[in-house]
């Protein structure tokens, strides 16, 4: 796997691409969209694949500039096809698929979960079988990785993912978006013991999860802390705190649990935006007994790299795409799993 | 030699894409479809090369409708031009759907006129064309409403331009989805072709002209 591929990643709100060769990482660009959704509490879908479709082929430039390559010295193009907010997906592949067109180069769509759950293969040549906690504002699920197209979900959660729950509960209290860093910020100065909030599901055997309930018990306790009408700054710390602290202690057991399940498991590796937390770092890290892996952040969020290794992976083993490659907002890894979310007409979410 | 420009346009529920070589057009397909354009355009482009013995390494340029039009749909175009115009260093030309309407239909391409094409809830997209180009931005609304931009113009063409009219200016209506999209796919190709003389062109942007739907986050209590 010593192909030279180019990452393109668009599925949410960073723009991203990057070069690899093997393992090695010659660029790895990423334009975040932070400031476009700041004020709107949130991701607007609209906004970003607005952003998405302008913003691609800059990227790719950049990618291709900084790893002093041009287009003729790479092997093949590797493009996020799913899932994800759609506008954003369509545009990173038409995108590469002119990009394909024009210089013949093949084209491979990957499933943006298989980008983020084959990163520990790409940062520390983890052997399959391992177990993985994709962990991000969109998704959570524990997969057991048996390869470049084998997954087995073994849990996941039952409705937002603790991304979202970051970001709602930042919003609840005030804080800036993205929620997970502004949330983590303020619990520092937090007693955690302040309050009681819910581990859910710990009552429950397996390794599925919810976090809906947790963010109403923040809004309850929110509003039961107002003086005045207004949250002392004092309560806000302490939410913050207990609220972290319930994520990383259910995530911690839940891993456990999902360890047991996988006995074969090399590793437990954590990928996606909110393994970027210290806090649940620092309590996965704990579970063991096998080694415990976080990629560096860049390479934990959105990222072009992860979606170039996927690639990689998928090219060794003679995918190539055709020009009619689908954009999926759907794209669920295990499909023998049943679904957990957005079970309805469309199928399974993730 | 010859300028040879491949341009194509899923702005509404079509996808179409017309080969240009010199002054006349060696290719061309149209298709009504209301979704899957992500998945037809590049094999219809590699089709329309094929059957007229062009290959993409001969290209001059790229030409895409821009719109106004289903967001999605110039959204596929545009990101499939600016992919190939990247992988082929060949600039990509934005059309708007008003100068392909206007070039290809205007009975009287120099007077003052406004070019209307359909937008969602029975609004209109309006633009302003004078001595045969556009003039200042676009803008959109219920037709009823739009009795200011139709002050001083000598006629009106387009979608709903029978009603924008009023029987006070003198109307050009096309059909909802007219021109026929081989014939508006034509016209963005010729206006690419042309453009190319003044120089390299910005990359191509859809034109959306409605501002994206996103509501502002709900007040939350103050922090003391």
């Amino acid at each position: 796997m010593n192909a030279t591929v180019l990452g393109i990643e668009s599925s949410c709100d960073d723009t991203a691409a990057a070069v690899l060769r093997g393992r090695c990482i010659l660029s790895n660009v990423v334009s975040s969209q932070t400031n476009l959704h700041a004020a709107f509490g949130g991701v607007v879908p609209e906004l970003a694949a607005r952003a998405h479709v302008e913003r691609l082929d800059l990227c790719v430039e950049e990618a291709l500039r900084r790893a002093r390559l041009t287009l003729m010295e790479i092997d093949a193009i590797a493009v996020t096809a799913g899932p994800g907010l759609i506008g954003g997906v369509m545009a990173g592949v038409m995108c590469a698929k002119g990009l394909a067109a024009a210089t013949g180069l093949p084209l491979i769509g990957v499933n943006h979960l298989a980008g983020h759950a084959l990163t520990p293969r790409l940062t520390d040549d983890v052997p399959y079988p391992y177990l993985m906690l994709l962990v991000s504002g969109g998704h959570c699920q524990f997969l057991r990785v048996d390869g470049p197209n084998g997954f087995a979900r073994l849990g996941g959660t039952i409705d937002d993912a603790p991304g979202e729950a970051f970001d709602k509960v930042a919003r609840l209290l005030g804080l800036d978006q993205p929620g997970g860093p502004a949330v983590e910020r303020t619990a520092r100065d937090g007693d955690a013991g302040a309050f009681a909030f819910p581990r859910p599901l710990l009552d429950r055997a397996g390794c599925d999860l919810s976090f809906s309930g947790l963010k109403t018990a923040v809004l309850r306790a929110r509003d039961l802390s107002l003086v005045d009408g207004a949250l002392p700054r004092s309560a806000r710390a302490d939410i913050c705190a207990a609220f972290q602290e319930a994520v990383a202690a259910t995530l911690a057991e839940k891993s456990r649990r999902a360890l047991a399940l996988c006995p074969e498991a090399t590793a437990f590796a954590v990928a996606g935006g909110v393994a970027a937390n210290a806090a649940i770092r620092t309590a996965l890290e704990a579970v063991g007994p096998v080694p415990f892996l976080a990629p560096p952040l860049a390479l934990c969020t959105d990222n072009g790299a992860m979606i170039a290794w996927a690639g990689s992976e998928l090219l060794a083993m003679g995918q190539r795409d055709g020009m009619d490659l689908a954009p999926r907002p759907r794209w669920p890894l295990d499909p023998d799993a049943a679904p957990m979310l957005g079970s309805g007409r469309k199928g399974a979410k993730a | 030699m010859t300028t040879t420009v491949l341009a194509f346009d899923c702005s509404a529920a079509h996808c179409a894409a017309a080969l240009l070589s010199g002054h006349r057009i060696v290719g061309a397909r149209a298709e009504t479809m209301a979704r899957g354009q992500a998945e037809r355009l590049m094999p219809m482009l590699a089709e329309v090369l094929e059957d007229a013995g062009v290959g993409y390494r001969d290209l001059s340029a790229i030409g895409v409708g821009i719109g106004p039009g289903n967001f999605t749909g110039l959204r596929i175009a545009v990101a499939a031009a600016r992919g190939l115009s990247l992988g082929l260093g060949v600039p990509a030309v934005g059309i708007t759907r008003f100068e392909a309407i206007h070039a290809a239909c205007s009975p009287d391409p120099f007077a003052t006129q406004i070019v209307s094409v359909a937008a969602p809830r029975d609004h209109v997209y309006l633009q302003r064309f004078a001595g045969g180009l556009p003039v200042g931005a676009p803008d959109h609304g219920a037709p009823g409403d739009c009795a200011a931009a139709l002050a001083d113009v000598a006629l009106v063409l387009g979608h709903r331009a029978a009603g924008l009219g009023q029987g006070r200016i003198q109307a050009y209506p096309l059909e909802e989805d007219g021109p026929p999209t081989g014939i508006l796919v034509a016209a963005i190709a010729r206006l690419a072709s042309r453009r190319l003389a003044d120089g390299a062109p910005p990359r191509p942007a859809p034109l959306y002209v409605r501002a994206a739907d996103a509501a502002p986050a709900r007040p939350v209590p103050p922090v003391r």
